[in-house]
């Protein structure tokens, strides 16, 4: 990232906040003014709506344009899928360098546009690198491996130039994929985490480093932390889930062994220690991977032990959470100023409005009822008719 | 945690940008000293309401015989009693205005019950089946009971459930819209069609009339997605029909587009924008014929898109979206 960069994601972030404030009413219109002349804005950027489409019609645009040149060129339809990669590691070359003139002396950001071309560049250099791979290996078990590597290391130049922190967790988690195809991957797989993650929660409220960066390296750790839980997992291990994403040799394990052992207590502990970590820390990141791995270690734990009827688990735990949310909600309101150990249910500097119709949204996707189905009228079709009725199915 | 904000604060609040008073606060939440969870408390509400509707669905499938159908009628219905009796105590006075909830549980107790009602009411219906052949009309009891609910205790998850309910009794499943896309069935269309006016309609009635104008972005939103993809469907049947229906599509997704800028409505121009661009590359794409569809087509879409991206541009220095 270059520094004008940096240093207009920070103002950003300051911006950010201000509006917030602006929204609970802690600061007046004239006071976020201020603000904004404090930490002014150099870039062009676009709303929320316009940056969708930007980024739609500029992927569109891209690809199209690619394909009328291959056209154009008479490589579409041929065999010659050497100079379609030539062509491609072009376009991606070319790409990434109107990435890179955009944020840099067209001072774009979040416009839609630069994000599109970034993503083109990174799809386009990895399909030409794919290109040669498979050309030279024609094994997908090494050609996987080195494809994921260039893959990881093509995202992570993207998220350190671009400060794209998506990018970011593509790159480790093409790493994760390359190790599994190692010697002992599952072991990478959990060591890796292990020995990053104290580094990464560092580097992630580090004020030395760049917003873009800082958020990178929560997203790099939440995907380290999700590899170690699928890792350890007693599921993942019985399953050899981790060797099949390596294409390594399976080995069905002996249940009931050491191993089998420690990946059921590391599956019930590892959201333990999360949420502890979380709690302790106030660390956003660790609360949510937490929580996530205790839902994912309680389906775990019906998949094994039948408690009880599938109805019984599903509303009881509704009921168990909804009550537990009760508690809390209770618990952290009559603290001392509607908070206890630094948490409280209060939305502080949240914008409701948002967030409810959010909500409103996901209601129609996931508690609309199921249509009734319209009967027509059947149009005349020639070629004879079928049987049915009476709860006939019309085959015999 | 927020470094550079919480660099920012102590400087602010000594230029006395930042009132002195609520700096302090500022700065514990920027250092991360202090964390809300109010919307992961609300979110996991709402996956409780999800699980126990989830389990009472299952319920009802599966244990009809060994319960007894007057066992899980009466469960259910005292259930959804006690979830709205609780919700009638605690609600505040009726406003046509917004009123704010009482409570962080209230949307979604008041959710839970009005699905266990509609579940107990579906339940009587398979079971007793006393609407008989005209069975769908529970539907429509369901959507006006549920918008009933939503308008006295101001609430956007149960408007919105009124809302995709209404379309299910007139056979649009709104949850997928992309269903309506290849619904072949013209009855679906036309009702998905007919659907996204009212809701467009009553949406602009909300407005006009101030009377829970709040609802009015879901009922618009909900409206022209179902008026789009009604139309759309029709670009999937072949000849002059599908031709008629992507140029309807055009039209009505230009004049959105034109509408929604004027009005500053800005993801109902984005649905314009992407409809018009559709109906009319559908029309090219036909007009050109198989032949040249691959060369041309190529070419069409690249200098299309970049002309839209253009326009785009410029639509946006004069609207200023705000970010």
């Amino acid at each position: 990232m270059t520094p004008e960069l940096a240093r207009a994601a920070r103002a950003e972030a300051v911006r950010n906040a201000a509006r917030s404030w602006r929204g609970a009413g802690v600061i007046d219109d004239a006071q976020l003014t201020a603000i904004r002349a404090r930490y002014p804005d150099d870039r062009s950027r676009m709303g929320p709506v316009f940056r969708v489409l930007l980024f739609l019609f500029t992927l569109f645009a891209g690809n199209a344009l690619f394909g009328f040149i291959g056209v154009l060129s008479g490589i579409g339809g041929t065999d010659r899928g050497d100079v379609l990669a030539v062509l491609a590691l072009l376009a991606g070359m070319a790409l990434a360098f109107v990435t890179d003139v955009q944020l840099g002396s067209l001072r774009r950001r979040q416009g839609g546009i630069e994000a599109a071309t970034s993503l083109m560049a990174i799809s386009y250099v990895l399909g030409a690198m794919g290109w040669w791979v498979f050309d030279n290996n024609h094994s997908s078990t090494a050609a996987v491996p080195i494809l994921c590597l260039i893959g990881a290391l093509l995202c992570a130049a993207a998220a350190w130039r671009w400060g794209y922190p998506l990018y970011a967790g593509a790159a480790a988690a093409g790493l994760l994929v390359a190790l599994s195809h190692l010697p002992l991957g599952r072991l990478w797989w959990i060591v890796l985490p292990l020995a990053t993650a104290p580094l990464l929660l560092r580097l992630s409220v580090s004020p030395r480093l760049p917003p873009a960066h800082r958020a990178s390296c929560t997203v790099i750790l939440s995907v380290a932390l999700a590899g170690l839980y699928a890792a350890v997992h007693l599921g993942s291990w019985e399953a050899q889930a981790i060797e099949e994403i390596g294409e390594r040799h399976k080995q069905t394990p002996p249940g009931g062994d050491l191993l089998w052992w420690l990946a059921l207590a590391a599956t019930a502990l590892m959201p333990v220690i999360l949420l502890a970590l979380g709690l302790r820390g106030r660390r956003y990141p660790l609360l949510v991977l937490g929580a996530g791995t205790a839902v994912a270690s309680l389906v775990t734990l019906r998949w094994y032990v039948h408690l009880a009827p599938l109805w019984v688990v599903l509303a009881v735990s509704g009921a168990v959470l909804m009550a537990v949310v009760f508690a809390l909600r209770r618990y952290l309101e009559s603290g001392r100023d509607g908070e206890r150990h630094g948490f409280t249910a209060a939305p502080l500097f949240q914008d409701p409005a948002r967030g409810r119709l959010l909500e409103a949204g996901a209601a129609v996707l996931t508690l609309a009822p199921e249509a009734r189905t319209i009967h027509e009228e059947p149009k005349f079709e020639g070629g004879g008719g079928q049987f049915g009725g009476g709860g006939a199915s019309g085959q015999f | 945690m927020n470094p550079d904000v919480a660099q920012a604060v102590p400087e602010l609040a000594e230029s006395g940008i930042v009132p002195p008073e609520a700096a302090p606060l500022l700065l514990r939440v920027a250092r991360g000293e202090l964390l809300s969870v109010h919307g992961e408390l609300r979110f996991l509400l709402y996956v409780g309401v999800l699980l126990i509707t989830g389990g009472v669905g299952v319920l009802v499938k599966e244990n009809l015989d060994r319960i007894g159908p007057v066992v899980i009628a009466a469960g259910l219905g005292l259930a959804a009693l006690a979830a709205l009796v609780w919700v009638v105590r605690v609600a505040p006075p009726f406003s046509w205005r917004e009123v704010p909830s009482p409570n962080l549980a209230f949307d979604y107790v008041l959710l839970l019950g009005v699905l266990l009602a509609a579940a107990d009411l579906a339940y009587l219906e398979v079971k007793f089946t006393p609407l008989g052949a005209e069975w769908p009309w529970h539907l429509l009891l369901v959507a006006l009971a549920t918008g009933l609910a939503a308008v006295r205790f101001d609430s956007r998850v149960v408007f919105s459930l009124a809302l995709s309910t209404f379309a299910a009794w007139r056979g649009v499943s709104a949850g997928r819209l992309g269903s309506i896309l290849w619904a072949h069935a013209g009855a679906v269309r036309w009702n998905a069609i007919a659907c996204g006016v009212l809701f467009a309609v009553l949406g602009v009635v909300l407005v006009r009339t101030r009377r829970k104008a709040h609802f009015e972005p879901l009922a618009v939103h909900l409206g022209w997605l179902l008026i789009l993809c009604g139309l759309a469907s029709g670009m999937t049947e072949s000849g002059r029909t599908g031709r008629a229906w992507s140029a309807a599509l055009l039209v009505v997704g230009a004049a959105l587009a034109a509408g929604a800028y004027r009005f500053r409505r800005f993801p109902l121009f984005a649905f314009g924008v992407v409809a018009a661009y559709v109906a009319l590359s559908r029309l090219l794409v036909e007009a050109l014929g198989t032949e040249a569809a691959e060369a041309l087509g190529c070419f069409w879409f690249s200098i299309t898109s970049i002309l839209v991206i253009i326009g785009l541009i410029v639509a946006q220095r004069r609207l200023q979206e705000p970010l």
